[in-house]
């Protein structure tokens, strides 16, 4: 059985408003639902929050639109290719939504130094 | 004594025979030699001679799912020997047994001893024996068997029997051995043991014919125990190790990636003296994983400076000089493929980066199953054990280190140490994302079990967590982590963890095994053997309600399919019912917590159950978790 794991997913970092500037609207909710739905939360986790060994943290605020939405169609990684086919361009907005409003934590106490 | 004419006598109490199935009016004897009473052992049986042997090898425990093909030897254990060293550890899948003696070893050093039938129950071992073997470690076999056919009781006891037993396992174990007489038995046995441990350490097999288990021992014809000397591990020819010294003072960017280095807590530390000598960056790395997650030993403390295993593609890239240390995969943790449907594989090494393997590997090859990976072009390869290698390589490396180079050691040290806090600030600031999301995240279960043992002599002996205790634990005894399960064969955690367990119950230490639900469904029975034997361990049910890894192949199917994602739960899901392990674990006399699906309630939990096993009792904690 192969046992390769989805590497990290470069690509380059943008800044949040940089990313909401050229982002098509797209609907949190539906994004959240799609996001289970369509597979991504296997590997960057329920919320986006990524996984050391199968994807990297999504949101909040880790790429603009141009960058993802390119790289969800035709990854150069380890990822598989989502197609305008299994995954609409209307749901890739609502998904990038989605991870984008995930809200960036607090230290918890349990990961201080 | 066993003869020809009296089998028939020997049937009627055979169990599973046509002739203990009969009434017992209806089944008067045939013959006056069926009439006559059984023939008594009043000295030893050969078995009393193989629990000589077995003794005299200084087994611990003995392992074993019951069978009439090593009855002989199963009554000489617990009586003969008095069920002590070896003491009989019951399981309920040989698959159990085998990885029960698996994790056992990376904890002590030292083998166990597995009853098996030769048949049925080798069949049953073999995925955990192929484990054992991949992850080089020795497991010591004992299969019964009947090789004369005139012994064998019509029926059950002749689709137990086979012509070759060892041949089932013999492309994935060290050495087999059938001996037909027992002095022959006691030699085989010290050789065994012997192959067994001479580094690369594997499994051993070797048959107890039933005929010499069973027949008595003549008074003048009692064989003796032979001596055992264990050969000393093969160490790398001397001029190699000097050419190799001689690279990595040179080396402006020396990287050393070690997997099953560390057969010994002696080994853990030459290698630190090596690193920290030379100030090389060091990449702990899991077979077929680039970025490597966990190590196949602990070969080196995850959170010392120099240890660059969480930016391990591009310390890889930077190296000038990569040394492969008993790294089963160095063409993977060299090369990056991409798993495509052409699939292509880049170098992740810079042009012109010499490359150096040292592993006893080299010295034990064998054809069909294909765990030696893929070829790797080096500019060295060294044949022999790492860890015996190490204090020669020291010593080498010392002898070239002048003044000028120590300055530039030191500089790259704390570049290194640098870059190595840098990424561990990058993965703490990481963990904290989904922190109070249900399904539990991976990164708060393994914060939360750290915050409950880091203060204990802890010993994680099974589980991987998407590699969040790498990131969040400190590592630094040789105890603390003992690797994967060598084959990928699924079914190695719950027996293995058990096994290390059992191994850390006499240093009082915490064992905690981190269990994916789907590898313990493999052979759950496992759990009662922990109860039944009060080995105290701590399970953490990482419980994603799924075979994840399938999950994550079929979404790449289905997509490289254009086909989408949809359905790619189905065959991978362990949902609808959700099994409940707690109340699994409950009724094999477990204690057990969950499930638990809210973070908030996850510390107590923990801390409830590891009272429980603070008092001698298994325990488990069901945690309701996201996929990774």
């Amino acid at each position: 059985m192969r046992t390769l794991l989805l590497a990290a997913i470069v690509i380059g970092l943008s800044t949040l408003s940089a990313a909401a500037q050229s982002a098509p609207t797209g609907s949190i909710e539906k994004g959240r639902a799609t996001f289970l739905k369509v597979g991504c939360a296997q590997c960057h986790g329920r919320e986006a929050q990524g996984s050391p060994t199968t994807g990297p943290r999504l949101g909040p605020g880790a790429m603009p639109w141009a960058g993802f939405s390119r790289y969800v169609r035709t990854p150069r990684q380890q990822m598989p290719p989502y197609t305008d086919r299994v995954l609409s361009d209307a749901d890739l907005a609502d998904i990038y939504a989605f991870v984008q409003s995930r809200p960036k934590p607090a230290t918890p106490p349990l990961l201080r130094p | 004594m066993r003869q020809a004419a009296a089998v028939g006598a020997a049937m009627a109490a055979t169990p599973g025979s046509a002739v203990a199935q009969a009434p017992g009016p209806a089944a008067a004897p045939a013959t006056a030699a069926d009439a006559e009473p059984e023939a008594l052992t009043g000295g030893r049986a050969g078995s009393d001679f193989m629990v000589d042997t077995i003794k005299a090898l200084g087994f611990e425990y003995i392992c074993a799912n019951p069978g009439s093909s090593f009855r002989g030897l199963h009554e000489s254990v617990i009586n003969y020997g008095n069920n002590s060293k070896p003491e009989l550890i019951t399981c309920m899948h040989e698959e159990s047994a085998v990885a029960i003696a698996h994790g056992y070893f990376k904890i002590e050093g030292k083998p166990l001893a597995v009853m098996a039938h030769g048949t049925v129950g080798l069949q049953h071992a073999s995925m955990a024996i192929y484990n054992a073997w991949c992850d080089r470690v020795p497991v010591y076999l004992l299969l019964g068997n009947t090789l004369d056919a005139t012994m064998r009781a019509p029926g059950v006891e002749w689709v137990h029997s086979v012509q070759d037993a060892a041949a089932l396992v013999r492309d994935f174990t060290k050495w087999d051995d059938t001996p037909m007489s027992l002095a022959h038995f006691g030699e085989s046995a010290m050789r065994a043991y012997k192959v067994a441990m001479t580094p690369p350490y594997g499994p051993v097999v070797l048959i107890a014919d039933s005929e010499l288990q069973e027949r008595p021992i003549a008074e003048h014809a009692a064989p003796r125990v032979p001596q055992l000397t264990l050969a000393a591990p093969p160490q790398a020819e001397a001029g190699a190790v000097a050419e190799v010294a001689k690279l990595l003072v040179a080396a402006e960017n020396p990287v050393l990636i070690a997997d099953r280095l560390a057969r010994t807590p002696a080994g853990l530390a030459r290698f630190v003296e090596l690193a920290e000598l030379l100030q090389a960056a060091v990449i702990s790395a899991q077979p077929n994983v680039l970025p490597p997650t966990a190590a196949g030993r602990m070969n080196f403390p995850n959170q010392h400076p120099l240890n660059q295993t969480l930016r391990s593609v591009a310390a890889t890239a930077e190296a000038d000089v990569v040394v492969g240390l008993e790294i089963a995969n160095f063409y993977g943790a060299t090369n990056i493929m991409r798993d495509q449907l052409e699939r292509t594989t880049r170098p992740g090494t810079r042009a012109g980066a010499k490359l150096v393997t040292i592993s006893a590997t080299d010295l034990t090859s064998k054809s069909n199953y294909q765990d030696f990976q893929r070829y790797a072009e080096v500019d060295l390869a060294l044949a022999g054990d790492g860890e015996a290698t190490l204090p020669a390589l020291i010593e080498a490396v010392r002898r070239l280190i002048t003044p000028a180079r120590r300055g530039a050691f030191d500089a790259r040290g704390k570049r290194l140490a640098d870059a190595s806090a840098a990424a561990l600030a990058r993965t703490r600031s990481d963990a904290g994302y989904a922190w109070d999301a249900s399904p539990i995240s991976t990164a708060r279960l393994a914060a939360e079990l750290w915050d409950k043992i880091r203060r204990e002599d802890w010993s994680l002996v099974n589980g991987n967590l998407s590699g969040w205790p790498q990131r969040l634990w400190t590592f630094d005894k040789y105890h603390q982590y003992i690797g994967v399960s060598g084959g990928s064969g699924i079914g190695y955690g719950a027996p293995a963890a058990i096994g290390a367990a059992l191994a850390n119950k006499k240093y009082g230490r915490l064992s905690v095994n981190i269990q994916n639900d789907g590898d313990l469904m493999y052979a759950p029975g496992v759990l009662w053997t922990a109860a039944h034997h009060q080995i105290p361990l701590l399970t953490v049910v990482h419980n994603n309600r799924a075979y994840h890894e399938e999950t994550m192949h079929l979404q790449r199917m289905g997509n490289r399919r254009n086909r989408g994602v949809d359905r790619a739960h189905i065959g991978n899901e362990i949902d609808n019912p959700a099994i409940d392990y707690s109340k699994f674990a409950q009724s094999m006399g477990w204690y057990g917590e969950g499930p638990v699906a809210n973070p908030n309630d996850l510390g107590p939990a923990l801390a409830r159950a590891i009272a429980a096993v603070k008092k001698g009792q298994p325990a488990l904690v069901d945690v309701v978790t996201q996929a990774r």
